[in-house]
């Protein structure tokens, strides 16, 4: 192992770890397909280059003996039964491999009708922290190479799966970096907070990678395609990125369970989840909502309360 | 009688997003009533303000407005029986938005104004106006209208690893 990779670890979670899991997702995920609860499973394989993994839907026995978890597998797997990603629930019963974060996700899905619990068989993986973008692909998983969003994960033991896999120690010591960035950014004054989002925004290249790999962006015709009436320029220049970025941060605001699938997949480095996460940290706050703990009908933003705070109106 | 007009050096212009039932008829009694207001406010008339969508806001913004009025029945009139308590939520939301992406709120203003509250839409319309006229123009969106993705580049002509050729400015310049 990486000695160097070992000294600034708090919390280094060995790759025996990884193997206990995958093998434990592999035995259940076999067992699920020769018994017939499940059609398919959604999981990850080895990806072609050494350290990578990628998304597949696995249908027999076999293939799933290939199935693995390291710290790659980084994607959120859930946005593979949504409309948008048509198909693969008109097959029965799916399996799904979710970490944490993943779940959070499919249980904003289920909450608004998108898929049903009984639908879905979950493989879930006690997750010890995934890699970074960037991050040097060491064998293990320490503090400099695991993904910002698992810096501050409160979800990391899984709960409500069908199964869940491994047991993974406590992630602890690490610098809550996103939480850091936010305030950070909350304390400047207004004009330097428009300037950094300015700078931001423009390099925005509008490949809409963000929208295609978030579980719910799974509407069939996006706001921002639309063009009779046009509401958002979908040309990249800077009035149309910063309306689609609002509007974007908007529509997922009291939905998002921050898997920062979308900030992952940015080829431009954008730093998409503190929007996210301000949204959700403003929704906390004033209504007292987190999304994606628990299947909720409403959102904050469909329910209502009389009493709701309108000091801001006049 | 019409008060005596005062010439100012800057004439904001505002957008007032209204709903049709409480907001712009109040709206209307001001101007049956000839109560005066600033004419710098245009209407645009919603059904609810539960329609109000937050990227109209934007859109009014990018277009040139200095200032944005939301305006709709008080909680509890709704025409539509919860519009405006959705929109409450949904308004709360988008100004922390806003805020965080540093937008001066100043220039946004929600109020609850009836169809029979004449008065306080003269009153909610000129205090908006004024200070709007106080802050100045909004440039921060108007400009970006105006900017292209290499205006970022340029400013970053001295950062190393970014390609700014005196060619790559200069067919630039001649888009
Ligand atoms: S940005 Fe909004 S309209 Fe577009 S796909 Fe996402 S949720 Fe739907
Ligand atoms: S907005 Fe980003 S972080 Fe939130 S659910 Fe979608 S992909 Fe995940
Ligand atoms: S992935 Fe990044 S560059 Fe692409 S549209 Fe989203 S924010 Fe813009």
């Amino acid at each position: 192992m990486n000695a160097k990779a070992n000294k600034n670890q708090s919390s280094c979670i060995e790759p025996s770890y990884y193997q206990a899991v995958t093998q434990a997702i592999r035995t259940q995920a076999v067992q699920v397909l020769k018994d017939g609860t499940v059609a398919g499973v959604v999981g990850y394989l080895p990806g072609r280059r050494k350290g990578t993994a990628r998304p597949a839907l696995i249908t027999t026995p076999e293939e799933a003996e290939k199935l693995i978890f390291s710290p790659a597998c980084v994607n959120n797997l859930s946005v593979y039964l949504t409309k948008s990603k048509k198909g693969v629930l008109k097959q029965g019963r799916i399996g799904i491999v979710a970490k944490g974060c993943d779940m959070r996700a499919l249980a904003g899905l289920m909450g608004e009708s998108q898929i049903k619990r009984e639908d879905l068989f979950i493989i879930a993986v006690d997750c010890a922290g995934v890699y970074g973008s960037r991050a040097e692909r060491s064998e293990s998983v320490t503090e400099a190479n695991i993904a910002r969003k698992c810096h501050e994960c409160t979800v990391h033991h899984p709960e409500g799966a069908d199964f869940v896999a491994g047991a993974a120690t406590e992630l602890s010591g690490l610098t809550p970096l996103e939480a850091e960035e936010m305030a950070r950014i909350e304390a400047l004054p207004q004009a330097e907070r428009w300037a950094f989002w300015k700078e931001h925004f423009s390099r925005c290249i509008r490949c809409m990678a963000c929208r295609q790999v978030c579980p719910f962006c799974y509407c069939e015709q996006c706001l921002c395609d639309k063009n009779r009436p046009q509401a958002v320029e979908n040309s990249p220049r800077p009035a149309g990125n910063t309306a689609w970025h609002i509007v974007r941060a908007m529509h997922l605001a009291g939905r998002c369970g921050g898997c920062a699938e979308c900030e992952r997949v940015c080829p431009m480095d954008i730093p998409l989840n503190l929007l996210n996460r301000r949204m959700a940290k403003e929704l906390k706050e004033l209504y007292d909502y987190e999304a994606g703990l628990a299947p909720a009908e409403k959102g904050p933003l469909n329910q209502y309360k009389e009493d709701d705070d309108q000091s801001f109106i006049k | 009688m019409h008060a005596e007009a005062k010439q100012h050096d800057f004439e904001p212009k505002i957008v007032a997003f209204v709903c049709t039932w409480c907001t712009y008829a109040g709206a209307d009694l001001a101007g049956t009533s000839r109560m005066q207001y600033p004419a710098n406010v245009r209407v645009l008339k919603f059904p609810c303000t539960g329609r109000i969508d937050p990227v109209f806001i934007l859109r009014a913004f990018q277009k040139g407005a200095d200032g944005v009025l939301v305006s709709g029945c008080h909680p509890g009139d709704c025409h539509y029986m919860a519009g405006n308590f959705h929109a409450r939520r949904r308004f709360a939301a988008f100004r922390a938005l806003l805020d965080f992406v540093g937008v001066d709120l100043h220039r946004l203003q929600f109020s609850w104004v009836s169809a029979a509250e004449g008065g306080k839409w003269v009153e909610v319309v000129t205090e908006l106006t004024e200070r709007v006229r106080a802050m100045g123009p909004m440039l921060e969106f108007k400009s970006l209208e105006h900017e292209e993705q290499w205006s970022a580049f340029q400013a970053m002509a001295d950062v190393p690893g970014v390609v700014n050729t005196p060619e790559l400015k200069e067919a630039y310049d001649k888009i």
